[in-house]
């Protein structure tokens, strides 16, 4: 029997997160050095470009939160195929749950 | 002027090449992952899983985790905050009532670890109860 609680690993959340963040802070840059061009204000140095952290516990949250996503998307499709009798779960079990799946996530 | 902007376009050019590779390191990690909570979770409901499956759930798990790194930005945003916290994540599970309560239970849970927490307790007494203190002051432990 498994007793491994299987869950991401936070630093792997909290570093796909950066990596959004990040990307997201360099749109912003790019947009602000449009602006800047004509006043003399360096670009980067405005409040609004620190990028965005998390404190640690919500990345645990986080990490929860997608491995639930996973659980539910499992379930739900393995409920189809029991009730279609079937042993494995396929494409289109998953497809029939995954409306209301993203409606609830 | 312009050589200057040039520039900066060519070292931001770099830059995004530089977290695309990144971003493929971490889908594969993430997929690792994936493929494991998932086929346990299938042999919970004593089921198989087909491959393309876990691999089409793995790729849907990782454009929500994107969206979910936005989402908390701009509610943190929101809140004048740089920082996210857990209220944010709580917050991003509002669409479903059973999804935000396991989280507010977690959220409790992690709370409940922290040695500080007794601070934060909102059963301190008030200030006009300074007179009975003695025999309100009972906290536990």
């Amino acid at each position: 029997m498994e007793d491994e609680n299987n869950t991401f690993d936070p630093d792997l959340i909290h570093a796909i997160f950066k990596l959004v963040w990040t990307r997201r802070a360099l749109e912003r840059e790019r947009n602000d050095v449009a602006d800047a061009l004509d006043c003399e204000v360096g670009a980067g140095t405005s409040k609004k470009n620190r990028q965005t952290s998390a404190n640690g516990k919500a990345i645990k949250l986080s990490s929860e939160l997608l491995r639930i996503f996973i659980t539910e998307a499992v379930q739900r499709a393995a409920t189809i195929a029991e009730a279609e009798g079937a042993s494995k779960i396929e494409a289109t079990h998953l497809e029939r749950i995954l409306p209301q799946l993203l409606l609830d996530f | 002027m312009e050589k200057a902007t040039d520039m900066e376009m060519e070292r931001e050019e770099v830059e995004e090449e530089e977290t695309e590779s990144v971003s493929d390191v971490l889908r594969d990690r993430f997929r690792l992952s994936t493929i494991s909570i998932a086929e346990a979770e299938a042999k919970r409901n004593g089921m198989e899983i087909s491959e393309p499956i876990v691999a089409c759930i793995s790729d849907l798990a990782f454009k929500y985790a994107e969206q979910l790194a936005k989402d908390l930005e701009l509610f943190a945003q929101h809140a004048s905050r740089k920082i996210v916290k857990m209220e944010d994540v709580i917050l991003s599970a509002h669409r479903n009532e059973h999804l935000a309560t396991s989280l507010r239970s977690l959220c409790d849970d992690l709370k409940a670890k922290e040695p500080q927490s007794e601070r934060k307790r909102k059963k301190t007494p008030r200030k006009e109860n300074k007179a009975t203190t003695s025999v309100v002051h009972i906290l536990d432990n």
